[in-house]
């Protein structure tokens, strides 16, 4: 190994460490230790005057190994590694101690803490000493994409896909597209036609030669990684297609709540309890009637059905508030002498035109009636004397008081839930489920369509609820994520991943199972296991359980680590007795 | 020496006598030892006193073969001697590689040793209890025996090693090939492993290997093995994935679970916590609850990764040592 001449940058990070850590202190130790030309502090060390101290350092004293002892390395780290690229060094010659989060943010006695902020830089200053110069590698990127669902979601990213020019795949389990949006009249809170609106996306889906669409078909498969994934699919005949592509998008949506599991509903039980999918389908048909074939005059909304229970979903299924609403529109004016009651915990109206929709919706006379979470209303079954064929009985919370309502027809305004094959699915191309089922995000807030696999990505409700405009919304913006991959042409892997030594691996396979990411593969005929570095997201996961110590880490080597560590043990000799 | 003969020495230092045994299992090849050799020292065959190396010049023996740990006063002490005196140092079978068997003492306290071997066992008189000291007063004067330590020591730890060879014991091949490669000047680097192979058990185990998921642990014999699949894979513990191939899979051809006697691999430090990677890496549930049971099959696993190899291990030893 060449000599090491390690330069060491203490920031005081404002007063942020200074306030607690003697910097100077740790600056003037550090100073003494082996291999170190150069330790200084800086109020700023992100700052240009603060990076471009290093890089003049590393220029003017022939650096080759930097530690910066700062903040955490998620902060600064790539800010860093490019100083050190600038200086013309590869960037992973640098450590960094984290003497900000794990020093001065957590401890109060400066004393303590200024030592354990010596002792995590000078680890630091051991393990820079065994950095390798690591190269990143790239892939190419496959420009045609597999979208999963051919509802409003798939739709809305193949078309987006298509019209820019790229070869789409659209599969579609039923025969049909469209989705569950298809099985819907009008939309809230605009009252558009769901028929017109879907009937333009799917035209638009067959008619764009860049999109083949399979309904009757299905995902049996899918290997491969990020710009190379191999998709096998059954088609309607039954034959399995392969399929080259280098993105997935999943849009499998969502089913409705089983209204059938609250006993207190009747639904299954009283004919006239129906979901608000089965009015769907009254409305679509142009007659809202009862099961005898009436008219009803009392209509009956109830929301939370299955939705905000800690019984059945905690969580809001977001469209059933402003869908109720729009029934009550419907139902007013099909049947302009009845009498709507809407039934609900709280009123959710935040989309867009949302408010204004459920302030004209209480313009229109509907009854509105709000019931206690704990105390869901319970439907019976009226006597041969009432002029109604059910009663609802309600706890009223602004009254305060128990009442029953009459109704012919009540509607159950059933809320979202995970489909049946959601996890088969999330299994199928590598994607994490939160605990009701839903498929997780990468992040949240930051990285909402992306998941915790490069190039599989999520749109729609099969995440969680949504409302037509956030699905499309989802949809157009995992679209653009994959045009902007297509766009680069290859994908760039991180210098920093996993791989076996073939010849110290002996095929044990107990690294096989282990892999979130699915990057190790096992080659039957050279009985050795290894790992597809574009799909390594270097959790170390296979390193650890390497029996064999086969796997080595980039960046994270047992000598490296082991380094560290012995920088932060005070040293005890083995003493024989 | 004017017949250039080789010079050797045999020791057995802490431990079972079976790898004095195993040069012995080499059949009529100890008589071309014999012929090719001078053997110095090997108390359990030869006649030779400490004595007599003292008096040998620094380097006067070509090849020392050290088997056992270093576990007394007198281990230490020959260890030593015999260092000085020798051109080549082996630790020679497990216990010198690694502290073998008598290492897993480490997990004991000196005196809790004593107390089961002198003090709180049946098969020793009660007038007769009396555990050991270094001195003994007689009529005659003090009697002096080596001094017990509290703990075990691999060879290394004790003296530079140039070579290992491990196994418990080491394959009566891999002895001829050391003795061999000694006698024609052909010796792999300072500090290697000799005789044994850079990887895994598994690579010759002839067992098939599929992805794995265990659910539960057996020892091997509450359960009817399949002898064409991986051990491990059954639920049958099998250090083989940890260890260092070379001994013709002794064991797991025999339908035993490797019992990693071989050591870790060459880039390992630590056999037992690459086994416990190893085998928490294998267990088919994500429950806390579930995972405990199915580790409540495991009896004893300390003993079981560290079978070998405690005092080579990087806690070395038990922390109420």
């Amino acid at each position: 190994m060449k000599e090491c001449k390690i330069g060491v940058y203490v920031c005081n990070c404002g007063t942020n460490i200074a306030k607690v850590v003697n910097v100077e202190e740790v600056v003037e130790s550090l100073g003494k230790m082996d291999g170190v030309v150069v330790a200084r502090s800086y109020k700023y060390m992100c700052s240009n005057p603060g990076q471009e101290m290093i890089v003049q350092d590393i220029k003017n004293l022939g650096l080759n190994r930097v530690v910066v002892a700062a903040c955490s390395p998620r902060m600064h780290e790539p800010t860093f590694r490019k100083a050190l690229e600038n200086a013309g060094i590869n960037p992973y010659f640098l450590e960094m101690a984290n003497i900000r989060e794990q020093c001065s943010w957590v401890h109060d006695d400066a004393i303590e803490a200024t030592e354990k902020a010596r002792v995590l830089t000078s680890a630091a200053v051991r393990r820079v000493k065994y950095h390798e110069p690591l190269e990143k590698r790239s892939v190419p990127m496959c420009p045609a994409t597999l979208v999963l669902g051919g509802g409003v979601a798939g739709l809305a990213a193949a078309l987006e896909l298509g019209d820019a020019g790229q070869q789409v795949y659209l599969v579609e389990r039923e025969n049909r597209l469209g989705g569950n949006v298809g099985r819907v009249d009008l939309t809230a809170p605009y009252l558009d036609s769901a028929r017109d609106l879907l009937t333009e996306f799917i035209t638009r889906a067959n008619q764009n030669p860049k999109i083949t669409v399979m309904i009757q078909s299905k995902l049996v498969e899918l290997g491969g990684y990020v710009g190379n994934f191999q998709a096998r699919v059954e088609d309607a005949q039954g034959d399995i297609i392969e399929l080259a592509v280098g993105s997935v998008v999943v849009c499998t949506g969502y089913k409705e709540f089983d209204a059938s599991r609250i006993k207190s509903l009747a639904y299954g039980w009283l004919p006239n309890v129906i979901t608000s999918f089965e009015l769907e389908g009254m409305i679509r048909k142009g007659k809202i009637l009862t099961k005898e074939g009436n008219v009803p005059q009392y209509v009956a909304l109830i929301h939370c059905v299955g939705s905000r229970s800690l019984e059945y979903h905690p969580y809001c299924s977001r469209v059933c508030c402003m869908t109720a609403l729009k029934y009550a529109h419907e139902i007013k004016s099909a049947i302009p002498k009845s009498y709507v009651s809407d039934v609900y915990i709280d009123m959710h109206a935040f989309g867009k035109g949302c408010e204004d929709f459920y302030r004209r919706s209480t313009e229109a006379k509907t009854m509105f009636l709000m019931y206690e979470k704990g105390h869901p209303p319970r439907i019976r079954e009226a006597g041969p004397d009432d002029d109604c064929g059910m009663f609802i009985w309600v706890k009223e919370q602004l009254s305060g008081e128990e009442i029953e309502i009459p109704a012919d027809l009540v509607v159950l305004m059933v809320g979202m839930e995970p489909r049946e094959d959601s996890e088969a699915v999330a299994h199928l191309v590598n994607i994490s489920r939160d605990k009701h089922g839903w498929f997780i995000e990468s992040h949240p807030k930051l990285d909402p369509v992306a998941t915790t696999t490069d190039g599989v990505f999520i749109a729609g409700a099969c995440s969680s609820p949504k409302d037509i405009p956030d699905t499309v919304a989802q949809a157009r913006a995992a679209a653009a994520r994959i045009l902007a991959k297509i766009a680069k042409g290859e994908i760039w892997a991180d210098a920093v991943y996993a791989e076996v030594d073939e010849d110290l691996c002996s095929g044990c396979r107990v690294c096989n199972e282990l892999c979130p990411y699915t990057a190790v593969e096992y080659d039957k005929v050279k009985k050795r296991s290894h790992v597809i570095y574009a799909m390594c997201k270097a959790c170390g996961a296979c390193v650890a359980a390497c029996p064999s110590g086969a796997i080595k880490a980039r960046h994270f080597t047992d000598q490296q680590i082991f380094a560290q560590i012995e920088g932060v043990l005070p040293w005890h000799s083995n003493h024989v007795s | 020496m004017a017949d250039k003969k080789l010079q050797i020495a045999l020791y057995w230092g802490a431990g079972c006598g079976g790898c004095d045994v195993a040069v012995l299992d080499t059949n009529e090849f100890i008589l071309d030892v014999a012929a090719l050799a001078d053997i110095r020292l090997w108390p359990i065959a030869v006649d030779g006193k400490y004595k007599d190396v003292e008096h040998m010049q620094d380097g006067e023996l070509d090849l020392t073969l050290y088997n056992g740990a270093v576990r007394n006063s007198e281990n230490e002490e020959i260890a030593k001697l015999l260092r000085q005196k020798s051109k080549i140092m082996v630790a020679f079978g497990s216990c010198a590689h690694m502290g073998g068997i008598p290492g897993l003492a480490n997990l004991c306290k000196k005196e809790e040793i004593f107390k089961t071997a002198y003090l709180d066992n049946p098969s020793i008189e009660s007038r007769n209890q009396v555990v050991p000291y270094p001195q003994t007063k007689v009529e005659v004067g003090e009697l002096e025996i080596p001094t017990f330590y509290k703990r075990v020591y691999k060879l290394d730890a004790i003296v530079p090693v140039d070579y290992y060879v491990p196994g418990c014991p080491p394959a009566p091949h891999q002895i001829k090939t050391v003795l061999l490669a000694v006698v024609g000047g052909k010796l792999p680097p300072r500090g290697s492993v000799v005789g044994a192979s850079d990887r895994a058990v598994c690579d010759e185990c002839q067992r098939k290997k599929n992805e794995k998921k265990v659910s539960k642990f057996y020892r091997p014999w509450q359960i009817i093995q399949d002898f064409d699949t991986c051990l491990m894979e059954q639920g049958i513990l099998c250090a083989g994935s940890a260890t260092r191939g070379g001994c013709g899979v002794r064991c797991p051809n025999t339908g035993q679970g490797c019992r990693g006697c071989y050591g870790p691999m060459p880039n390992v430090k630590d056999q037992g916590a690459k086994l416990l990677s190893a085998v928490s890496s294998v267990i088919d549930s994500k429950d806390p609850k579930e995972i405990e049971r199915i580790l409540a099959g495991i009896p004893d696993f300390v003993s079981m990764a560290y079978r070998f190899g405690l005092p080579a291990s990087m806690l070395q030893r038990s922390f109420q040592q």
